[in-house]
């Protein structure tokens, strides 16, 4: 009779009925051979359990014991685990810290002349000329190196030369093309979200500062993009951000918006 | 077992099974930092879903459960970020060096990381934390065949990586 090495498995995980049992048993002591694989299966199963018994004796860190009581608690010192937490922690810090010079600005109607202020107030401490201008709809417009790498650099050719680093492109749920930039190569530099309008690189975000003290647990692991620049991918993101053809076809059309 | 159930005696019970919930997670997550993440998430999870938790289901296979299903989320979120931002998490890598014991222990836990993950699932619930196959299957969402020549594979992989001692002390 034979024994499949399931059976046997099942045999020494105790899964098998009485009947299933017997006939595994009457098996081995007619075959020595099957009696060898079940010891087999036996020892390793043994020697599994005996590998991860001591973690069981770990002290458990105070965080779990309060989340598992349902103590509400803040997250650790480590990073972030997800943008959600990432916001949540900027929504419960914002109150906390605030601050005379904000760090940034989302464009809307009505922040736009506030976060003009920032950013013009940005490039007035020395980083002259400016990358932006205002447009006729009051917007903030990329202009210069910023508006020409927006427009040809892709993500995955950065030009050592430029000034500009683009990091991610993708298609806003507006339908227009949107891309994260940086001033310069420095992970801390400036940074901003641009989206194609007509024919302007229309400024959406822009982190005129570098995350300092305590806000570096807002720079999400991997990234060096703000967690404000992130929070903006992350709502007008349509779908998935373009590879490299997505960006090279994007740019081929001129980043001309696709009509909703 | 379990026939007057308050909240707190809820909670207790699912204190108690923190650190087979820990151990769970630092098989699947390969990494005792990123375990201790999805169990907090996990437990937070929990904890707003105690009212979908049978009384005569299993607490640590529910929970079992909720851990696997919040590293599959954060998983997907990682995919989505590291797409966002094409660098790759550096230093994201298997953490087994700082769960190192002693060295045959060791190779048991250097073994499991290098299982494929659903082998390493069915095995970690099955031969570490001792579900039965129908409750094992239960948390991983398969057929109870499925779990079990996941199983049997993994078993197959990890003998050949310990190599065939028969018994060891």
């Amino acid at each position: 009779m034979t024994i499949s090495d399931e059976t046997l498995m099942a045999y020494a995980d105790g899964e098998l009925d009485a009947a299933a049992r017997a006939a595994v048993e009457s098996a081995m002591r007619s075959d020595p051979q099957i009696e060898k694989r079940l010891i087999q299966h036996q020892a390793l199963r043994r020697r599994v359990q005996t590998a991860y018994s001591a973690e069981l004796s770990e002290a458990v860190p105070e965080r779990l014991l309060m989340a598992a009581r349902g103590v509400p608690s803040q997250p650790g010192g480590r990073n972030v685990v997800n943008l959600q937490e990432a916001r949540a922690a900027m929504e419960r810090s914002a109150p906390r810290a605030p601050s005379s010079r904000p760090r940034w600005q989302s464009v809307g109607a009505l922040a736009a002349s506030l976060m003009l202020g920032v950013a013009v107030g940005f490039f007035m401490w020395g980083r002259s000329p400016s990358p932006f201008v205002v447009g006729p709809g009051g917007a903030l417009v990329a202009r210069g190196p910023l508006a020409q790498a927006l427009s040809n650099q892709l993500a995955s050719e950065q030009s050592p030369s430029s000034s500009v680093r683009v990091e991610v492109s993708f298609l806003a749920k507006s339908g227009e093309y949107c891309r994260t930039f940086s001033l310069s190569a420095d992970e801390a530099s400036p940074s901003g979200l641009a989206c194609r309008h007509g024919d302007e690189w229309q400024v959406q975000t822009f982190a005129g500062e570098p995350a300092a003290g305590g806000s570096s647990d807002y720079r999400t692991a991997g990234s060096g993009l703000p967690a404000s620049i992130l929070k903006s991918v992350e709502g007008q993101i349509a779908g998935e951000p373009l590879d490299q053809a997505g960006e090279k076809a994007a740019r081929a059309r001129g980043w001309k918006s696709i009509a909703p | 077992m379990n026939t007057s159930e308050t909240p707190q005696n809820v909670h207790e019970q699912i204190v108690t099974l923190l650190p087979r919930l820990r151990r769970f997670a630092r098989n699947l997550t390969r990494n005792p930092h990123d375990a201790d993440d999805v169990v907090q998430i996990a437990l937070e999870r929990a904890l707003t879903r105690l009212d979908q938790w049978h009384r005569d289901a299993r607490l640590d296979s529910w929970m079992f459960k909720i851990v696997r299903n919040a590293w599959i989320d954060e998983l997907r979120s990682r995919t989505r970020r590291d797409k966002i931002f094409l660098a790759a998490e550096a230093g994201d890598s298997v953490g087994t060096d700082s769960m190192a014991r002693e060295s045959d222990l060791m190779s048991v836990q250097s073994a499991m990381a290098r299982l494929p993950e659903d082998q390493r699932e069915a095995v970690s619930l099955v031969l570490v934390e001792g579900l039965p196959y129908r409750e094992a299957a239960e948390v991983l969402d398969v057929p109870i065949g499925t779990l079990t020549s996941r199983l049997a594979r993994g078993r197959e992989a990890l003998q050949a990586l310990l190599g065939t001692e028969g018994e060891t002390p």
